[in-house]
């Protein structure tokens, strides 16, 4: 029975790896790899490729410069609503990316609830970069407000405490205790809502529309590739594979580097908290 | 995808006829939904993009009959005997749709090409898409080609943002207008900057009683019938 049991538990563990892994493998063996680099000089790829690289970073900084202070807020403030405003913020993370675009069009849209307001600054968000941005903001920023969150919240408030009797104002507890102790998990989820942005798909293609060279990212320029040139396609989704496995690997190591370079947290906790 | 969707779809077909050799399937071009179902209700008709169901017939997709939206998808397939002779069963025309508010006062072909307009195509390679470009090649306002915000990858997209209101212009197909009739206002293209969209009607061999009765439908009153309903206009030659 023992045995039966553990023979179901690792054929479980087979076949998802199997159904997992072969996919990816798949692309990988339909390009050679030599082809891959060839594929990648394509005008249209390296053009997605930049627009990807460009609009993710910009959105990035955006959920840091926003999303760090007020995940700190959330974890230190308890307040009536609290759990509906983290759900809210948490609701992109499930929303289906098609419902993400129509809402960023019924928000900023032309004839969006903001439409007329953007208008007169002059402002037509639909079919530019700034579409882009804001569709890959909606749709990442969960990711590192969660883990930002939870990183904050994990940070010992005696810690802070000390930090306030020993006369540091709310902003040096801030820099100098409470961002150095929750780093590691802001750059887990910093680098997951990286990852998460740089796949984005259908909101982008909803919001921002597809023009290569403007708003076409590297996910809309594999699915324009499709009927046309698959092995563009391939080359760019291989491409992506990487990236987005070598961020993933990111994530795990983040961790464990950031404890080994930053020994004062682990000496000051036990001095501070006793 | 495209490709994914429509494999699955005639797996499926294939599952659920699989004891009835007379089930007749028909590949269709998307654009003849509510033609090429109306005429032999026996028939299992798949519809996707021409190309798409091009390259599942020439992978071995055991349709009877192929409705192809345009002419190139053909002729590969021509060339390897995996269909029979086409027949042009019917045309299309290019038609401009701007939103039912029309903002930016299109009113005219030669409007696409003011600055400012936010006009919305179909991408390079979907028959759509060629059609457009050709058009306003014919037109002599290639100008236009710089005020495009988004190339779409089907009809679809074309229609769905100018209903939305966030681009001013797109160019579709005139059969596909009457989906979105509350939200866009479309007018015609001038004649002389029509390019020629045929429908093309193919046997796949080997060829079947079924096939050959669904073809003499089509092209018979009841089709014609159909067709026009539709919004397409008789066959030109070509």
């Amino acid at each position: 029975m023992n045995r039966l049991f553990q023979l179901a538990l690792a054929s479980a563990l087979v076949v998802a790896v199997a159904f997992l892994a072969l996919p990816v493998l798949a692309i990988f063996l339909r390009v050679p790899p030599g082809d891959l680099v060839t594929q990648l000089a394509d005008e249209r790829a390296r053009a997605a490729l930049l627009i990807s690289l460009k609009t993710s970073l910009i959105a990035h900084v955006f959920i840091l410069l926003v999303g760090t202070p007020a995940a700190y807020l959330l974890a230190n403030r308890a307040f009536r609503g609290r759990s509906a405003v983290v759900s809210l913020l948490e609701l992109p993370l499930v929303l289906p990316p098609a419902v993400a675009g129509l809402g960023l069009l019924a928000a900023f849209g032309r004839s969006g609830l903001l439409g007329g307001q953007l208008n007169l600054l002059g402002l037509q968000i639909p079919f530019t970069q700034l579409a882009v941005v804001l569709a890959i903001c909606f749709v990442a920023s969960p990711f590192y407000v969660r883990s930002a969150l939870s990183a904050f919240e994990a940070v010992d408030p005696a810690l802070l405490g000390a930090a306030r009797t020993l006369g540091a104002g709310p902003f040096r507890v801030f820099s100098r205790v409470a961002l150095p102790l929750a780093l590691p998990g802001l750059g887990a989820g910093s680098t997951l809502a990286f990852a998460r942005g740089l796949g984005e798909f259908g909101a982008t293609i909803m919001f921002a529309g597809s023009l290569p060279g403007r708003t076409q990212t590297a996910p809309l320029a594999i699915y324009d590739a499709l009927d046309e040139d698959f092995d563009v396609a391939l080359a760019l989704g291989a491409l992506l594979v990487v990236v987005s496995a070598a961020l993933l690997l990111a994530v795990k190591l983040i961790p464990s580097w950031t404890r080994s370079s930053s020994p004062s947290t682990t000496l000051s906790a036990p001095f501070v908290s006793r | 995808m495209k490709r994914l969707a429509v494999l699955a779809a005639v797996t499926a077909l294939a599952g659920c006829g699989g004891g009835d050799d007379e089930q007749l399937v028909v590949f269709a071009a998307s654009s003849l939904k509510g033609v090429a179902d109306r005429i032999d209700p026996a028939a299992e008709v798949v519809f996707a993009g021409s190309n798409d169901l091009a390259a599942q017939i020439r992978d071995g997709a055991e349709a009877g009959v192929f409705l192809s939206a345009s002419k190139q998808p053909l002729e590969a397939l021509r060339a390897d005997g995996s269909v029979e002779l086409p027949i042009v069963f019917a045309s299309n025309r290019l038609v401009i749709i701007v939103p039912a508010k029309n903002a930016a006062e299109v009113n005219h072909i030669v409007d696409l090409t003011r600055k400012g307009v936010k006009l919305v195509l179909g991408a390079e390679g979907v028959p759509i898409g060629d059609y457009a470009r050709e058009s306003l090649e014919l037109a002599g306002l290639g100008a236009a080609l710089d005020n495009v915000v988004s190339l779409e990858e089907d009809v679809k997209g074309v229609v769905g943002k100018v209903a939305l209101g966030e681009a001013d212009a797109g160019i579709v197909y005139s059969t596909d207008v009457t989906a979105a009739a509350n939200d866009v206002l479309s007018f015609p293209i001038s004649e002389y900057f029509q390019p020629t969209i045929s429908y093309y009607a193919a046997i796949v061999p080997p060829a079947s009683d079924a096939a050959e009765s669904y073809l003499e439908t089509l092209l018979g009153a009841e089709g014609k019938d159909a067709l026009r309903r539709a919004g397409f206009l008789p066959a030109t030659p070509s």
